[in-house]
């Protein structure tokens, strides 16, 4: 039953107010007497860094949570959400990082999952007319017939606004938008939020360091650093630099210092690569590249362009459709996992608890994943726990892994401790090739910058290195080479410097680099200067 | 809720150590008990004294005991026929057709030297009782490589595989003991040929030497799953069989591996039943009877977690159980089936108290109240 | 031979029933693999009530009703406290199993009441179920619980954030699914085969899992799969009427169960395998906890 506290709300007019809100959890203080308001019409960011205690405030603002002080009011009046239903029937909507989408039904039969208003009997057809209209108004083109699963991350990300929307939300909070999306989605993106500013509805995005998005786009911004706001500005009157100063506390160096290496020779070869992905389709159209020792060759892409199908083939999880691989002169092509294990290739995996680790054994349990095999570690079908338990101790101290002990369970542990615990597990066997898998998703700055400061002494070691990741100022800043790859395919292969940043991101969503005026000389396996 | 001036929480645990995990299972086994008890009380009688006949004739009793022993060692093998694959994340509810086909190999072994016609005939033991052991471990693995290769090449369904097996393998008896089958008895009677007693089982003070396959057994089980490297890879499968696969083990070496030994043992236990237990010596017109026992390794399985030594005590209670209550049947006129109940109760109280291994119960004192 | 054919129609009901159910627990996200069990309480506690009332209706209710109780048994331990729903399965199984042997014992042997009238030479159940399939079909796909129950089985994360509940969605699905397969078992016991005799379900329950797999948990194919499976098993008792003197009648017996088998294996081929991983729902088997 949609209550009607923001019915008539005009244009200018506070629509949604959070005073002194205050939030603890067992040993932190997550938001401390925080203040905020927006109007209709307006786009007023909100922007802190992981941890700054924007997941909280957002979650109470949508319900999620109840806060242990202070006031949320909506259309001047006080209000408490027993939960986000609450909040929905409001008229606030959410709009998640991680898409809260059924994947294997319809764009129209998640728009209207829930509706108060969808009747015993579903009537597409009028539910149908009434999105459409919606999405003539703002700009957005979506199939409503299409199943979920063959979205792009933008079109999943205009599903939840547009469910949002039709349930009449009046205000929308968006977690990070523009994460997910290649460069000319944004654009569309941020032109439809636009449109539903004019429209005289509140946009509420969270952001965490895509800091031109912000200054592209908001009116106001809140800054927040360790659950306190520390800056209520207005955008017009703000630079990136300013901004970052406010997020961080200190001057934000943007550049990683890159370290220049020797580079050996050619460790990886990989030649007219193709696969087919999980549903049927294909993921890879005919890859070819080539790694040498000591180099860093990063692939840039959204998901689902068929980075995760290529390392996935490289570390012998994944059959190839055609194509070979050739590890250090030798055809690896039909090579088992383990197999790869035992020749030197390492595999950080992009989904650290469900592929990575078992989180029901211990750190010593799980550190014998990649050594059990090891002549070192086990002989004549006997698995040397002694020394593994040693190893752990040794890599667990120089990696800083806090755990209470080597028994305790992975599970317990945190993610970014996590992560550094495969990490150094798997550089523990100095491997030859390293593939790192979105190495760096979901930590928070300590662990991010822990773990690539790791692939630059990997680097250092000699090890070839391939780095897919979604973060393009991560690739652009680490890699020797930059491959953007779109709908299985790489679009060009260049030369890793900070100015190529359009040129990457217009790559990563589809334009072939033969559209640009060409550059200095090409050199072999086709890359560029 | 509240007690007096505290309360009664629920949370989840952070670490389940061996012996609480222990204590749940009593208690479970308890709890089981006594809910049983309305069984009796619903047949008029005295839940204390049935169980204290059920117990003294199983552990006591000079009858009752060797058969608890003999009842033991079954149990046993079907709880190692279902551990094994549960420890690889598997079901293995096949343990019942798995025990009928090495049954069924171990008598074409007697068959093919024999001992069909001839009840009297000197046939070496030395070279038969091997044979039958050996064919009974085929015949239990060959039967279990089908759910273990179709799992681990297709990853089918093992549950509903070995069910249907199950099935298939029970008529299969029935076709090679009734109505002219190859094993049939000579007087018909529908049950099998009987064994000559050249070939009986040595006793060793009166229990088949089976006794020490089933415990030498725990030990090798024991020792496979705690410091092999095959035993860390059927653990790393049974949690998480994508990172197994991710850090290079084999999933399909795995699941075909785990149910080729698992069906192996059942076999076995299928050899112990049939030709190793003095009185019986063949395959009887009841034969499902011990089919259906067979179940019991799996709640066996599940009460002692997957540990190959917890299961010892465990099944020899179940034996106990078992035995007494069929007495007990008989004694204290209570319907047939009682230990079939039993079976249920137990099953049942077990999953109950599945939450505990997850969950546990604390008394916290409310907030604001003086101490 | 119609008698052939009829029988088969009347043992399909069964299996349609059985499955049906199953198949709308599993569209909810709950795996039941305890079937059996639930159907050997409907069928031998509908028996006991029937036989000792001499009324049919009384033993019908009372195999739904112990079907729902079951069901919400199986719900409490799957969702209320999150358990392996495999492990609340195989205990429903088994403790149906070993309880109906000992609880009917005593009845053993025919129910002794006057045959249920058929309709046009079939049992009246046969065109209930074809009813239900339709009815399940038409929920499942084109009214808003069925999109709820779907979702729910899909991901219930998601729905719960639209404001469904998943616990209320489950539990329904769970008691209405287990109403089904009480109500299959007390059709058997008291139509297709009036005669109590232990363990006389002989897999049934499973083979209804299987069907729900095979099926896609599309209820039209389901019913298909009913009907095969009705006439393999006329067969597989009464060969003599379509191949006289082929096998012994004890390997006929095992045709049911081994066809079984090679349907599983059919599925397993790519092609049946990629629309079947699509039409699987997705949450199934995993419990729900809220966030």
């Amino acid at each position: 039953m949609q209550n009607g506290l923001l019915e008539s709300i005009k244009r200018g007019e506070t629509v949604l107010e959070a005073r002194g809100i205050t939030k603890r959890f067992p040993g932190v203080l997550a938001n401390d007497r925080i203040d905020f308001e927006i109007k209709a019409g307006e786009i007023h960011a909100i922007l802190g860094e992981n941890g700054a205690g924007k997941t909280t405030l957002m979650n109470i603002l949508f319900g999620l949570y109840q806060p242990d002080e202070g006031e949320v009011i909506i259309g001047g009046k006080e209000v408490k959400f027993r939960s986000p239903l609450d909040a929905i029937d409001l008229g606030i909507g959410m709009v998640h990082q991680n898409r809260k989408l059924v994947s294997a039904h319809t764009v129209i039969e998640n728009i209207v999952l829930g509706h108060p208003r969808a009747g015993k009997i579903l009537d597409l057809k009028r539910t149908g007319h009434e999105i459409n209209e919606l999405c003539d108004r703002y700009g957005f083109k979506i199939d409503l017939r299409a199943k979920v699963w063959q979205l792009s991350e933008g079109e999943k990300q205009v599903v939840e606004i547009l469910k949002a929307l039709y349930r009449g939300a009046k205000v929308l909070i968006l977690d990070e938008p523009t994460s997910a999306l290649a460069p000319p989605e944004t654009k569309k993106l941020l032109a439809s939020i636009e449109a539903m500013a004019r429209d005289e509805l509140a946009i509420v995005p969270f952001i965490t360091h895509k800091l031109p998005i912000v200054l592209a786009i908001s009116d106001r911004v809140t800054v927040l650093r360790r659950g306190r706001v520390t800056a209520r500005l207005e955008t017009a009157r703000v630079t990136e630099k300013s901004l970052a100063k406010e997020m961080v506390g200190r001057e934000v160096i943007f550049r990683l210092e890159r370290t220049s290496v020797e580079k050996g020779e050619p460790i990886l070869q990989v030649e007219n690569l193709s696969a087919v992905s999980d549903k049927g389709f294909l993921a890879l159209k005919g890859i070819s590249f080539s790694v040498r020792e000591g180099e860093i060759f990063g692939i840039a892409g959204v998901s689902g362009n068929g980075q995760h199908e290529l390392a996935e083939i490289l570390a012998g999880l994944r059959k190839a459709e055609g194509g070979k691989v050739t590890l250090g002169g030798r055809d690896i092509t039909y090579c088992t996992s383990l197999e790869r294990w035992q020749m030197g290739i390492g595999y950080i995996p992009s989904e650290r608890t469900e592929v990575g680790s078992i989180g029901d054994f211990s750190l010593v349990e799980n550190v014998t994943m990649n050594f059990y095999f090891d002549d070192a570690y086990s002989q004549r079908g006997i698995v040397d726990y002694r020394n593994i338990r040693k190893l752990t101790q040794e890599i667990v101290s120089e990696y800083s892994v806090m755990a209470p002990s080597p028994d305790t369970k992975a599970k317990n542990l945190s993610g970014g401790n996590l992560q550094k615990l495969i990490l150094a597990r798997v550089l523990s066997r100095r491997p030859r090739l390293l593939i790192a898998n979105l190495p760096t998703q979901g930590l928070d700055v300590g662990a991010t910058e822990f773990v690539r400061n790791k692939l630059m002494e990997a680097k250092k070691q000699k090890a070839g290195i391939i780095l897919i990741s979604e973060d393009l100022d991560e690739v652009l800043s680490l890699s020797d080479w930059v491959a953007p790859i779109y709908e299985g395919e790489f679009m060009g292969i260049i030369a890793g410097e900070e100015t190529k940043r359009d040129r990457v991101g217009a790559m990563m969503a589809g334009s072939r680099s033969s559209l640009f005026p060409p550059q200095v000389g090409e050199d072999e396996g086709g890359k560029e200067t | 809720m509240r007690i007096g001036s505290h309360e009664l929480k629920i949370e989840k645990r952070l670490m389940l150590v061996g012996w609480q995990a222990a204590v749940i299972s009593i208690l479970a086994i308890m709890f089981a008990l006594a809910l049983f008890s309305i069984i009796f009380v619903l047949a008029g009688i005295n839940p204390l004294l049935a169980y204290q006949e059920i117990f003294s004739y199983a552990f006591a009793n000079p009858y009752g005991l060797p058969l608890t022993i003999n009842r033991f060692i079954f149990l046993l093998l079907c709880t190692y026929a279902f551990i094994i694959p549960f420890r690889a994340g598997l079901w293995n509810i096949g343990m019942t057709g798995q025990l009928y086909a090495g049954t069924l190999g171990a008598f074409a072994i007697l068959f093919a030297f024999g001992g069909k016609n001839s009840h009297t005939a000197e046939l070496s033991p030395e070279i038969l009782i091997p044979l039958m052991l050996i064919a009974a471990a085929l015949g239990g693995g060959v039967l279990g490589a089908i759910p273990g290769f179709l799992k681990g090449k297709f990853n089918i369904n093992e549950i509903v595989v070995t069910m249907m097996l199950n099935f298939i393998v029970f008529w299969l008896v029935a076709f090679m003991i009734k109505e002219g089958g190859l094993f049939m008895n000579p007087g018909g009677r529908g049950e099998s040929f009987e064994l000559p007693p050249s070939v009986y089982a040595p006793l060793i003070t009166g229990v088949p030497f089976t006794i020490f396959l089933g415990l030498g057994l725990a030990v090798l089980l024991y020792f496979l799953f705690a410091k092999t490297k095959i035993g860390y890879q059927i653990r790393a499968y049974g949690h998480n069989p994508a990172a197994a696969r991710y850090a290079g083990i084999s999933t399909f070496k795995i699941p075909l591996l785990v149910f080729v030994i698992g069906g192996a043992v059942a076999g076995l236990a299928g050899y112990h039943y049939f030709a190793a237990v003095p009185g019986v010596y063949k395959i009887a017109r009841n034969y499902g009877f011990f089919g259906d026992l067979a179940f019991y390794g799996i709640i066996c399985g599940l009460i002692s977690l997957g540990n190959p030594l917890l299961s010892i005590p465990v099944a020899l209670l179940f034996g106990g159980l078992s035995i007494g209550g069929r007495f007990v049947q008989g004694k204290l006129h209570i319907g047939f089936g009682v230990d079939y109940a039993l079976l249920g109760v137990l099953m049942i109280t077990l999953v109950a108290f599945q939450f505990f291994y997850r969950y546990r119960l604390v008394l916290r004192p409310l907030k604001g109240s003086d101490e | 031979m119609w008698e052939f054919f009829a029988r088969s129609l009347e043992a399909s009901t069964i299996f349609t029933f059985a499955a049906l159910g199953e198949l709308i627990n599993q569209r909810s996200g709950v795996l039941n693999v305890g079937i059996e069990g639930v159907m050997l309480f409907g069928a031998t506690l509908g028996f006991i009530a029937a036989q000792s009332t001499e009324s049919y209706v009384l033993g019908f209710l009372v195999g739904i009703a112990i079907g729902g109780l079951l069901g919400l048994l199986h719900g409490f331990f799957s969702i209320t406290l999150g358990g392996d729903q495999v492990v609340s399965g195989m205990g429903i199984w088994i403790l149906g199993f070993g309880l109906t042997t000992y609880i009917g014992n005593p009845y053993t042997g025919p129910l002794g009441m006057e045959r249920i009238p058929t309709i046009l030479g079939l049992s009246p159940f046969f065109y209930v179920g074809i009813a239900l399939v339709v009815i399940t079909w038409f929920v499942l796909s084109k009214t808003s619980l069925g999109l709820r129950i779907r979702s729910v089985g899909e991901n219930p994360s998601v729905a719960e954030v639209s404001g469904i509940s998943v616990t209320k969605t489950r539990y329904l699905c769970v008691i209405v699914g287990g109403m089904l397969m009480g109500f299959a078992g007390a059709i058997y016991s008291l139509d297709y085969n009036p005669v109590w005799n232990y363990n006389f379900l002989m897999g049934w329950g499973f083979i209804a899992l299987a069907l729900v797999f095979f099926s896609m948990w599309n209820p039209f194919i389901l019913l298909g799969g009913s009907l095969l499976y009705g006439t393999l098993w006329q067969l597989s008792l009464n060969p003599q009427l379509i191949l006289p003197g082929v096998m012994s009648r004890y390997l006929w017996r095992t045709v049911p169960f081994v066809t079984t088998l090679g349907v599983l294996l059919i599925m397993s081929t790519k092609w049946f395998k990629t629309r079947w991983g699509a039409a699987r729902p997705e949450a199934l088997g995993t419990p729900y906890v809220k966030e």
